[in-house]
This record gives C-alpha cells, sequence and structure tokens, in this order.
C-alpha cells in the first residue's frame, strides 16, 4: 500500500542537521502502523513526505506500486484529495464552519453534490459519536469533540490511507482510547490503512506494525 | 461554490475589519457617484444653455464660415437662406428652422457709441424654441430693466433688446431710443433707430457687455440682407438623433456646413473634458484607497489563516484555488460595498435635493443655481465596475501570498 525507500529529507534546525536519513518501510494495506520514537525522531517529517505534503530529497515514495514522490503539485493534490487522509495533533478545523460542514468540505472540493455530502458527513460523525454537534462550530466543541471531528472529516472521503500525527496527544485516555478502537476496527473491517506518528503506548500497543525512530533513522520495526 | 460559501463566512469572520473595509468602499462609491450626478446636471445644464441658447440642434452654415472671422457680417452667408428655411421645414426630422443673422457694429445714443455684436432673430418663431423669455425674465431685475418685454411681430416696428452691461455703457433703459450703425454687403455705412424694449441677462458678463438682438426685419434694413441669413438653426423632433441627422442632412444639402450644436459649443466641450479630468483624477485617487484599504484587510486575513490554509491544502486543495477563495473574498467585499454605496448615495442624492442649495456662479457667469444632483445610473454601473475591479486587483497579491505558502510551513506556523 505505501512503501517508503531510502528516503532523505534533511534540513537545519537550530543550527544542526535534522530530518530523516535512509528510511526504508513498507506498510500493507489495513495495517494499523505507527511511527515511534521521542520527540524530535524525525516522526512528523516522515509523515509529511508519506502524505505528499513534502518531498524527499533523495529516495521514492510509492503509493498502490507507483511513485508518487516526484509527480507534480498539481497532481499531488489530486491524489491527497482522493487518496489521502489527514488527522493533525491540533483538531485545525475551519472555525467559521460547523462539525458538519468541516466533515462536508473534503467532499464537496472532491465534487460531491450538497445532499451526497451532508449523508455523508452525517454518517461519518454518526460513527465518531458525535451526531448531537453536528451544527456546533468548532468553539463549541471540546478538545475531544474537535479531534473527533478532525477524524470524521479524514474519513469521510473514504481515503486509502490516513496519517495521524500524534491523534490522542490532545485527548484524555477516555477519549483516546475510543478513537484508536475505531482506526483498529476501520483498518480491520475496511481496509483502509493508517500511518500513526505517536509516542503514546496506548496508541503503540493497538498497532499491528511499529516502526521506531530514533535521530532521523529507523532503528526497529516491531509486529506486535 | 464551497469556496464561495467559505469566502462569505471568513468575511464574517472579523466583522469590524471587514465593515471597515466595506465603509472604504461605500465613501468610494458615495464620492464618484455624487460627483457623477453633480457632473450629469452640469453638462445637462450646458447642453442646455447651448441648444436653447440660439445654436438648436443643427446648424446650417454658409461654407466656410467657421474658417476666420466668424461669420460676423454677411460676407459669408446662405444667399437664399429664407427660402432654404422654408425648404427644411417641410423635412420630416426637423421641428422648426431658425434663421439667424449674425452682425456686429456700433450702437449710440448721441453723445456715446459702443461697439455691439447682433443677432437678429425671427421674432414669432424664436420665444417658442429658444431662452429668450428667461433672460428678459432676469434682464427685467437689472437697472433700467422694468417692463422688459420680447421683440414685437410687426415687421415694421424697429425695436432691440440689449444686454444688460451694453445697456449700462449706453445708459439705456427700457423705452429709450438709440441708434444702430453697421455696414451693409455692399460695403455701405447705414444707421437704423431703435426702441429698447427690453434688457437681457445671458448668463457671461462678456456677452451683456455687448450683445443684442433684433428682429430680421431690423437687420435686413440695417444691412440691406435681402433673403441672405448668417446660419439657420433647427429644432429636431428627436433630440437624439443629431449625428444622425447631421449626416443626412449634410449628404443632402452639400453646398453647406451642417453642424451638431456640441462642436459649436466650446465652452461646453471645454467644462467636459475638465470634469472629465477631475473625475478621473479623483478616481486615481480612491482607486488607491480603496487598494490599500483592501489589501491591508485581506493580507491581514491571510496572515491569521496560514495554519488553515496548511490544512486546506493538505487536505488537496490546488494552489490556483486559494486564489480563488481570495477573489471570492474581494467579490463578495465589492457587491456588497457597492449596494451599500448605491443605497448611500441615492439616499444622500435625495437629501441634498431636498435640501434646494444654492450653488455659486461659475466663473465668467453672472448667477448662481441650484444643485440637482441626477441620478446616472450608468455611473453607477460604471463605478460599480471600477470598484469590482479594484478588489479583484487588490485580492490578487494576498492570493499569491496564500498560494505560495509551503504546507509543511503553514502547519508549522503559530
Amino acid at each position: 500500500m505505501l512503501e517508503l525507500r531510502s528516503v532523505t529529507r534533511a534540513y537545519e534546525l537550530g543550527g544542526e542537521r535534522a530530518g530523516v536519513f535512509d528510511v526504508s518501510l513498507s506498510v500493507p494495506q489495513g495495517c494499523l502502523a505507527v511511527l515511534a520514537g521521542p520527540s524530535g525522531s524525525g516522526k512528523t517529517t516522515l509523515l509529511q513526505l508519506a502524505g505528499l505534503l513534502d518531498t524527499p530529497d533523495e529516495g521514492e515514495v510509492l503509493l498502490e506500486g507507483k511513485n508518487v514522490s516526484a509527480l507534480a503539485e498539481p497532481a499531488r493534490c489530486h491524489l491527497r484529495l482522493r487518496r489521502l487522509g489527514f488527522v493533525f495533533q491540533a483538531a485545525n478545523l475551519v472555525p467559521v464552519l460547523s462539525a458538519l460542514e468541516n466533515v462536508m468540505l473534503p467532499l464537496q472540493l472532491q465534487g460531491c453534490g450538497e445532499i451526497e455530502a451532508r449523508r455523508r458527513a452525517e454518517a461519518a460523525l454518526l460513527r465518531v459519536g458525535l451526531a448531537d454537534r453536528l451544527h456546533h462550530r468548532p468553539g463549541q466543541l471540546s478538545g475531544g469533540q474537535q479531534q473527533r471531528t478532525a477524524i470524521a472529516r479524514a474519513l469521510a472521503p473514504e481515503p486509502l490511507l490516513v496519517l495521524a500525527d500524534e491523534p490522542t496527544a490532545a485527548l484524555d485516555h477516555a477519549h483516546g482510547g475510543p478513537l484508536l478502537d475505531l482506526m483498529a476496527e476501520l483498518a480491520a473491517e475496511q481496509g483502509v490503512t493508517f500511518l500513526v506518528a505517536s509516542h503514546d503506548p496506548s496508541v503503540i500497543a493497538r498497532a499491528h506494525r511499529v516502526f521506531r525512530l530514533a535521530d532521523g533513522r529507523l532503528v526497529g520495526e516491531d509486529a506486535p | 461554490m464551497i469556496l464561495a460559501r467559505l469566502a462569505l463566512r471568513n468575511l464574517l469572520r472579523q466583522r469590524r475589519r471587514t465593515a471597515l473595509t466595506l465603509l472604504v468602499v461605500v465613501a468610494g462609491f458615495l464620492a464618484l457617484s455624487l460627483a457623477g450626478g453633480f457632473m450629469a446636471q452640469t453638462f445637462q445644464g450646458l447642453s442646455d444653455g447651448a441648444i436653447r441658447g440660439g445654436l438648436g440642434h443643427l446648424q446650417i452654415l454658409p461654407p466656410g464660415a467657421l474658417d476666420g472671422n466668424e461669420a460676423q457680417s454677411l460676407e459669408k452667408a446662405l444667399p437664399d437662406g429664407e427660402a432654404l428655411a422654408a425648404t427644411l421645414r417641410r423635412d420630416p426630422a426637423v421641428a422648426e428652422v431658425l434663421p439667424r443673422i449674425s452682425f456686429m457694429g456700433l450702437l449710440s445714443n448721441g453723445p456715446k457709441s459702443v461697439a455691439f455684436l447682433g443677432t437678429a432673430v425671427d421674432p414669432v418663431l424664436e420665444p417658442r424654441h429658444m431662452a429668450s423669455a428667461e433672460a428678459l425674465k432676469d434682464g427685467a431685475k437689472a437697472l433700467g430693466g422694468a417692463g422688459s418685454r420680447w421683440l414685437g411681430a410687426d415687421p415694421a416696428a424697429r425695436e432691440v433688446i440689449l444686454g444688460v452691461g451694453l445697456a449700462r455703457a449706453l445708459g439705456a433703459t427700457v423705452g429709450s431710443s438709440l441708434t444702430l450703425m453697421s455696414t451693409t454687403r455692399d460695403g455701405a455705412l447705414n444707421a437704423v433707430d431703435v426702441d429698447v424694449v427690453g434688457l437681457q441677462d445671458l448668463g457671461l458678463r462678456e456677452l451683456n457687455d455687448r450683445f443684442l438682438t433684433v428682429s430680421l426685419s431690423t437687420a435686413g434694413q440695417l444691412l440691406d440682407a435681402g433673403p441672405a441669413r448668417s446660419r439657420l438653426s433647427l429644432i429636431l423632433k428627436r433630440p437624439g438623433d443629431v449625428e444622425a441627422e447631421q449626416a443626412r442632412l449634410q449628404a443632402r444639402l452639400p453646398e453647406t456646413t451642417v453642424k451638431p450644436w456640441f462642436e459649436l459649443a466650446s465652452f461646453y466641450r471645454q467644462v467636459k473634458l475638465l470634469y472629465f479630468a477631475i473625475f478621473g483624477f479623483m478616481g486615481l485617487v480612491l482607486f488607491f484607497v480603496v487598494l490599500l484599504a483592501t489589501v491591508n484587510t485581506l493580507l491581514m486575513s491571510v496572515m491569521e489563516r496560514v495554519r488553515e490554509f496548511g490544512v486546506l491544502r493538505a487536505m488537496g486543495l490546488q494552489p490556483r484555488q486559494l486564489l480563488v477563495l481570495l477573489q471570492w473574498e474581494g467579490a463578495f467585499l465589492g457587491l456588497f460595498g457597492s449596494a451599500l454605496g448605491l443605497a448611500a448615495t441615492l439616499l444622500l442624492r435625495a437629501g441634498l435635493n431636498a435640501l434646494h442649495l444654492q450653488m455659486p456662479a461659475p466663473p465668467g457667469t453672472s448667477h448662481g443655481y441650484e444643485l440637482n444632483i441626477h441620478l446616472v445610473p450608468a455611473v453607477y454601473l460604471f463605478v460599480a465596475l471600477g470598484l469590482q475591479a479594484t478588489l479583484q486587483v487588490s485580492a490578487l497579491f494576498p492570493g499569491l501570498k496564500a498560494a505560495r505558502l509551503r504546507i509543511v510551513e503553514a502547519l508549522r506556523h503559530v
């Protein structure tokens, strides 16, 4: 499903060379994979490369067997819109839109009609337990509810791969657990692939595969 | 449409800032549309003044009449102007033909003589189509002007109407007897005694000091004019057809020169050019004011939404779609600003016109006029389109800035 081949992306941070270096990994379809490691280990950089938000200096990113790292920006945008979903550490919802409208947004950008987008957005919000918060603006939702809305937004367009950066960092255990259960369920039932950057043990515990990073390098791979 | 909806919501995000920007657009619309209405009033007044001041809609002139000394004698004349006038009166597009003789000479009260510019007109037809009555009404208020009346219809009557300045120079009043002196077509000196029956205020000081009006029969005797006429003023049934009728009549009368009123009214043309220059300059200044205000608003709005733009781009939004989003925001600012500006213009126009404000006399003229800002939908449309274009331009720079953001940097933005 997703494969990184000898990927390197270096940048200067505080006068030092940081980033990821010569990382190769493979995530099969329907897998809940976790990039684990301490802060600064390169988890977010690797996630951004896998999510086509950034371009590697060296190496290749393959999605469904095709090298997508050298694609032009319009083609990358198209892939992100149609195939990928993102969940950020902070929910990053559009503050002027309601929860429902936030989830409808990527669907409408795909060209989905108003009624169909609404139906699918409502279903996604129902799935994350926010059926009673459809018309609330982000400012009227708790941190957990915002994050669940962000997950609904990522899942509603039915992507092949969801990239999540510390999705439970802003949530307490009571809210984080069900969210991870949902991801595992979607991976198992619908074949959605998840690549999650996290150092949360509860996330790692649910993972099908764990890639351990340190100083920008892949130092280990577990299949718990 | 999702981008349009998002743009609209974004404008409501910082309501106070949006309101201030709208206020700038409204002020721009108001200033330009009121100035446009005032200009329309001025142009209307000037064109009415020129047409009803004697030019008519079209003038039939002898060839070369406009070269050199402007037909102030019968040297250049329509040899049988009366016959030509009679022919033209049968033209279906012509409402009336007013023959005129332009001449000059000396006006004397005995001890004192003053040079004059004279116009001879048909005493019956003239008041029906020209502003002679208004000029007499104002002249009657001048010193010695009491009892002013128009020229009598009797061809034997030898009467004159003087400009108020000319009357003052000779100490003449209504009822005074004066002598008109000029040269006939053959170059012989001739004189006619005339009675002053009225004073006229023509609005321009220079004209009032030199101008007099007599009947065609009086001028005919003085100048031995016969059927010759200096020019014919044509009143058209459809004033909007001036240019088409000019071309048609010129083709029909190749031995004459047919001119529309606006080519002969040089003052009208000069004022129009001046006003267009002022309006253009004002428009340019307002263009920059609106441009700077909206660029500032949209740029601030972009800077506040860097992270949000990063998320939208990560979601798959193309850079050009961010440009479109900002264009929508500019479009809505323009649309609402122009709509509010139009409402404000209509209200303020009605209020100002209801006050019946008296404007001071323009330079060179002798009396003021009442402010009456015209309703000119074409100006409102032009201003709205101009402002809309300004706002679209102002949204370009912030839009490009948003479109050029690097996603990973935008997502890190705090």
